[in-house]
């Protein structure tokens, strides 16, 4: 099996603030990937980590099977869209696609005239002067037209309104089914994603929480309430991702691979929304966790 | 990799070509009558004795005729400046506008490497601004080309039109003007400005930098590092003949020319008796009344005959070339660390 994106004991340090710590992901290829969380979860840095824009700290990354941005055939086979779609202002529409075609061998002109053409951009505008939506789209088309072999975006529709939101997210479905390519794309709302991705990807203070199949993460995780008990009585096999105790009654959100049989439970599904809350929800959990191996050593 | 950094700097580079192109309207209206002045002037038949008076007769037309001093000083002023504006509005922002503007991410994710995307820029731009400065320096150098012959001739005393049209070649500002220096400060002006923008990450404080930077090691280069390049020779000048010459100048003790070396550059000078010492002022005997004032043949032979002579130190005028290549060098060698630095910092961007 291949993967996009292949990371182990990953991390990345910025001055004394880990950005990303222990991130060990295998990402299999030909999905499209949601990775969610909040601001400052560490997003962005594993995608520069996989396009080869910044290196590890620690641990490794590899990118369709090599090392990210080494040389410029691995360079020319992930295609990237930033945060915030960067252009340059100064330079037209049609001096980008020029750009494109220059500095990427496989660069498809067809791809890229008829998305502008589809588009209705006009070619002579200077791209300083287009609409959050048109850059992101002008963003798209240049990384598209180098005829990657996946795709990675960074919060590509987090500046959008929700119009062009949809239209981009339309676009680049067509794409992903004309192309069968493989797509990996960051966004703090998992509302943006539900629709579009089959792998979800979810990191929360710097750390991975939880990545999968889509279909496998809803039939692994339950919602199960009963009578109040701790959450240290429950068989060893279920995985408790999040507690809620009333006067009588506890609620878990679990995870496990078996199904739920004990009568005194009642089991309901969880919705993609809601799992990708609670595992945001878990990061002051997690930081506690992390924080109390260091008190022992220290007393 | 080249078409495209092409297009990023065809529109500086039509604001550099198209200033070019007015200097050179300005200069060809008037340099044709300069020349006929300078022809007129009688120079060119002009024999051993008679030609410093001639030259100095043809400067002070010139001086008195509008606008070839300012124009003269305006040019030279624009060869001085023109490494540090091409710094600035080339050079700072090639990296830091970048970052600004987080380009970097478009560019340095298509199918180039980020090392082979700074060495085209910096060679292409680079050569750009070497090319800009020099053509400057060239068409100035013909337009003032019968001004640089006159006073290469000994035309023009100091004192009788101070200032503009006085120095000669290895003085401080013809020198880095004139020849293939030009190319060296433009190369470091440049380079400079795009490590300074390396460095900080951002345009405008880079620009801030690299106009201080410059102007530091421009104002150091001829005052304390030039002199010393080649070590200098050193003469004593003496005889009443010296004096006489008025190569001299009363009021500061100091020679303005070297017998026999015209052109010479002199660093140091100043009147020493006849153990050698420093002689601090001019002896009140030679002062009197009969003595006369400036470089009269009587105080120069007073001072002559006391055993007053005049030590210099001087670079003579055969070494322009050579301090030309060396000082050339020096900044081409400045230029390509400066350089260096900047592959170094876009390659640490990384971690």
């Amino acid at each position: 099996m291949s993967f996009v994106i292949e990371a182990s004991g990953l991390g990345k340090q910025y001055g004394r603030r880990w950005a990303l710590r222990d991130c060990t992901l295998a990402i299999p290829d030909g999905k499209v990937v949601g990775l969610v969380g909040p601001n400052s979860a560490g997003k962005t840095t594993l995608l520069h980590l996989a396009v080869g824009l910044v290196s590890p700290t620690s641990g490794s990354i590899r990118t369709l099977g090599a090392n990210p941005g080494e040389g410029p055939v691995q360079l020319g086979r992930v295609g990237f869209v930033a945060q915030d779609t960067p252009v340059y202002g100064k330079l037209s529409v049609a001096q980008h696609l020029r750009m494109g075609a220059w500095l990427n061998p496989r660069w498809d002109p067809g791809i890229a005239a008829s998305r502008i053409e589809q588009l209705g951009l006009d070619p002579r505008q200077r791209a300083g002067t287009l609409s959050g939506g048109q850059r992101a789209q002008l963003a798209l088309t240049l990384a598209i037209a180098k005829s990657p072999e996946c795709l990675i975006l960074d919060e590509p529709v987090a500046s959008l309104d929700p119009l062009a939101r949809r239209e981009f997210l339309r676009s680049l479905m067509e794409i992903v089914a004309a192309q069968g390519i493989s797509v990996v794309l960051s966004s703090h709302l998992i509302a943006d994603l539900e629709r579009v991705c089959d792998y979800l990807v979810v990191l929360v203070g710097s750390r991975l929480q939880v990545a999968g199949e889509v279909s496998d993460l809803l039939s692994s995780h339950h919602r199960i309430s009963g009578p109040r008990r701790d959450a240290s009585g429950l068989p060893p096999s279920l995985e408790v991702i999040e507690e809620s105790h009333t006067g009588k009654q506890s609620t878990f959100l679990i995870r496990t691979s078996d199904p739920v049989h004990d009568p005194a439970w009642t089991v309901r599904p969880v919705t993609l929304d809601d799992l990708v809350i609670t595992y945001m929800s878990r990061q002051a959990n997690t930081s506690e966790r992390t924080r109390r191996p260091q008190l022992k050593v220290m007393s | 990799m080249i078409r495209f950094t092409w297009l990023q700097l065809r529109l500086q580079l039509r604001i550099a070509v198209a200033a070019l192109l007015a200097l050179a309207a300005v200069l060809a209206v008037t340099g044709p009558h300069l020349a006929s002045l300078y022809a007129d002037s009688g120079i060119s038949g002009c024999h051993a004795g008679t030609c410093g008076t001639a030259a100095s007769t043809f400067l002070g037309r010139l001086a008195a005729t509008s606008p070839y001093p300012i124009m003269y000083v305006l040019g030279i002023g624009l060869i001085i400046a023109a490494p540090a504006i091409i710094g600035i509005f080339w050079g700072a922002p090639l990296i830091a506008r970048e970052l600004e503007t987080r380009t970097f991410v478009l560019a340095w994710t298509q199918s180039i490497t980020r090392t082979r995307w700074l060495a085209i820029k910096l060679a292409l731009t680079g050569l750009a601004a070497m090319a800009v400065t020099e053509t400057l320096s060239l068409m100035y150098a013909w337009w003032a080309d019968p001004i640089g012959k006159a006073i290469g001739l000994g035309g023009s005393q100091s004192w009788q039109f101070p200032g503009v049209f006085s120095q000669g070649r290895l003085s401080f500002v013809i020198f880095a003007t004139h020849g293939i220096t030009p190319l060296g400060y433009a190369a470091f002006g440049f380079a400079l400005g795009t490590a300074a923008g390396a460095l900080i990450r951002r345009a405008v404080p880079a620009i801030a930098v690299t106009l201080v930077i410059f102007a530091v090691v421009q104002v150091s280069m001829p005052l304390w590092v030039r002199p010393h390049l080649i070590p200098p020779d050193r003469t004593v000048a003496s005889g009443p003949a010296f004096f006489e010459a008025a190569a001299m100048s009363v009021g500061t003790l100091k020679a303005s020319a070297v017998p026999g070396q015209p052109e010479a550059w002199i660093l140091a000078s100043g009147p020493i008796n006849a153990a050698g010492q420093p002689v601090r002022a001019i002896p009140p005997s030679c002062l009197s009344p009969s003595a006369g004032k400036g470089g009269s043949p009587d105080l120069g032979a007073c001072m002559a005959r006391r055993g007053i002579r005049e030590a210099i130190t001087y670079q003579p005028a055969s070494r322009y070339w050579p301090f030309q290549w060396i000082e050339t060098g020096m900044f081409l060698v400045l230029a390509a660390a400066l350089a260096g630095y900047c592959f170094w910092r876009l390659g640490r961007s990384r971690t």
